[in-house]
């Protein structure tokens, strides 16, 4: 019996000296494709930063690698749990995405929405807007510029329409910042009419 | 005592075994360093600048990792690594010569993305301050502000370092701002005709010579320099700032065009108040108006039942404002050309005297410099 359990536990032993020189070729392999499964799944674009610690994750689990592989006597259980782990939050944040594509959704029709109202506000006011000395120009150059925000305004809804959520939200951003600017240029042109100093 | 020595002995055989198998020959450095250098290739996104150089890349990465694993296969004594090593320090090189290619496309393409924003950003300044020079400027600014709009756009995407985007957003940029300009041509091609500009030289030379002859007054009015000169006996007494008609730039056609009458006319009218402070109102339609008309009706060019029109006055109220058609001033002014006025007195609106000074030479000197 005793002779048994020393030949098993030399055998282990032989194992265990085989398998932990072994680099994880395999545990890297699972982790880089993850990685490439999330971000063809869209995690660059609605994950940016879960994205971008995933690679630096990696590239840590890779260091740990090169150094182990430098010695001697290497020990990879380390950066097998590390690959192992970011296999795991790739997978993860791939799941995770369909929710963080809605939420870009969201975001961008909340977007749109503001930018309709700023549109609406600086039309209000252009409508309103006393056309007295000095300003009729101004005031007609500024219905020039807001007819320009309204046309760009359509393309919100054609960037939402083929789900490119972050273009839809710049476009929508961009919108609410020139009907910001025209409504601010409205209200200069008013107060002049009124005489009001700043 | 011969069963602890042989078990020893296997043992010692067996970690001895271990270590040399593991042990030699090492695998070469080059294959940690290819992999790393895949991962930072991965990391400035070579698939969207050099797609098929990165899959090609990968392939040959793919191809030393299998024979790598070939060699590993082998029992230790028997791996050679010194061909695969070789491999691998090719494709270092090929994949840092593709890296470096690529992290130098990405600074030009941010410097030139700069430089062309900057450009655009300039070009739709400058095209605003003209459109102060003229009321027909909603096409224009309509289209200068899509073009800012776009700017922005591009502006968030050249933080993502989204090139190829980026590039095709200042692309429309530059059709918008492309558009404005042709906005402003379509308004102010006329004033570069040579025919149109003799006729106004003409038209002015005549008006002044005559006051000059009979001693009398006319008021000449030059629409794109947005001015009228009083000229007594030949002499210019006074000159004044003048608004126009929403389309003012253009020669009146019919009613409601909004446009100003270029020609020669008489003061038929003082009213002395009016809902523009002073008015003078003038006979337009002239004669040639007249013909103009009928036969720009005659090549369907008058809208409905729109008539020639009428009521054309110089008034007060204002230079800024926009009338219907009529020739605008502010009300101190309006009071020294009413003082010179007579019913008769002679009125010619031209289109311009000189291009000099004008938004026209701004535009020359715009093309000309870029």
């Amino acid at each position: 019996m005793k002779g048994i359990k020393k030949h098993v536990v030399l055998v282990l032993a032989i194992a265990v000296a085989l398998i932990a020189c072994k680099q994880p070729t395999e545990q890297i392999n699972n982790a880089k494709a993850a990685i490439e499964s999330a971000t063809k799944a869209g995690a660059d674009k609605y994950a940016v930063d879960e994205s971008k610690k995933l690679d630096a994750d990696l590239k840590v689990a890779m260091d740990e690698v090169a150094t182990q592989d430098k010695k001697f006597f290497k020990k990879f259980g380390p950066a097998k749990e590390m690959l192992a782990k970011i296999q795991t939050d790739a997978d993860a944040l791939k799941a995770a995405l369909p929710a963080k594509v809605e939420a870009a959704k969201n975001l961008a029709v909340s977007l749109q929405g503001e930018a309709r109202k700023g549109l609406d506000a600086a039309k209000a006011l252009l409508d309103k807007a006393p056309k007295g000395k000095g300003t009729a120009k101004d005031l007609e150059a500024l219905k020039g510029d807001l007819a320009g925000a309204e046309t760009a305004f359509a393309d919100i809804q054609k960037a939402i329409d083929v789900q490119d959520y972050i273009a839809a939200q710049d476009k929508a951003k961009s919108v609410s910042a020139a009907a910001a600017k025209v409504a601010e240029q409205v209200q200069a042109a008013i107060d002049k009419v009124k005489g009001v100093k700043k | 005592m011969k069963a602890p020595v042989t078990a020893t002995g296997i043992l010692l055989l067996g970690l001895l075994f271990g270590t040399f198998a593991c042990s030699t020959p090492p695998v070469p450095p080059e294959v940690q360093q290819a992999q790393r250098l895949d991962e930072d290739l991965r990391r400035t996104g070579v698939s969207s600048y050099a797609p098929q150089d990165y899959d090609r890349f990968q392939g040959r990465l793919k191809d030393g990792r299998d024979k790598i694993a070939a060699e590993k296969a082998k029992f230790g004594w028997f791996r050679e690594y010194a061909s695969i090593r070789d491999d691998f320090r090719v494709l270092l090189n090929e994949g840092g010569t593709l890296l470096q290619h690529i992290r130098s496309f990405k600074v030009s393409k941010t410097e030139t993305f700069q430089t062309r924003a900057r450009t655009l950003v300039d070009r739709v300044e400058r095209l605003k301050q003209m459109t102060g020079y003229f009321n027909e400027n909603g096409p224009v600014r309509m289209n200068l502000a899509q073009a800012e709009i776009k700017l922005a756009e591009v502006g968030f995407l050249l933080k993502k370092e989204e090139y190829e985007a980026g590039s095709r957003g200042l692309a429309d940029g530059e059709f918008y701002v492309r558009a404005a300009e042709q906005a402003i041509a379509d308004v102010l091609s006329r004033y570069l005709d040579n025919r149109e500009l003799a006729k106004w030289k003409r038209w002015t030379q005549e008006s002044i010579d005559e006051s000059r002859q009979k001693g009398s007054v006319v008021f000449l009015v030059s629409k794109l320099e947005r001015r009228i000169t009083i000229y007594k006996a030949g002499v210019a007494v006074g000159t004044y700032e003048i608004g126009l008609g929403r389309y003012g730039l253009s020669d009146k056609l019919y009613a409601g065009d909004e446009a100003t009458p270029e020609g020669k006319y008489k003061i038929v009218q003082k009213f002395p108040a009016s809902e523009f402070y002073k008015a003078l109102l003038i006979n337009y339609p002239n004669e040639d108006d007249k013909k103009a008309f009928a036969a720009a009706r005659a090549k369907g060019l008058i809208p409905g039942q729109a008539g020639i029109g009428g009521a054309i006055e110089l008034h007060g109220g204002g230079k800024d404002s926009l009338t219907k058609g009529c020739v605008g001033m502010e009300n101190g002014d309006m009071d020294r050309v009413y003082d010179y006025a007579r019913v008769g007195t002679a009125v010619t609106i031209v289109g311009a005297v000189s291009i000099e000074n004008t938004i026209l030479a701004e535009i020359v000197k715009f093309e000309k410099n870029g």
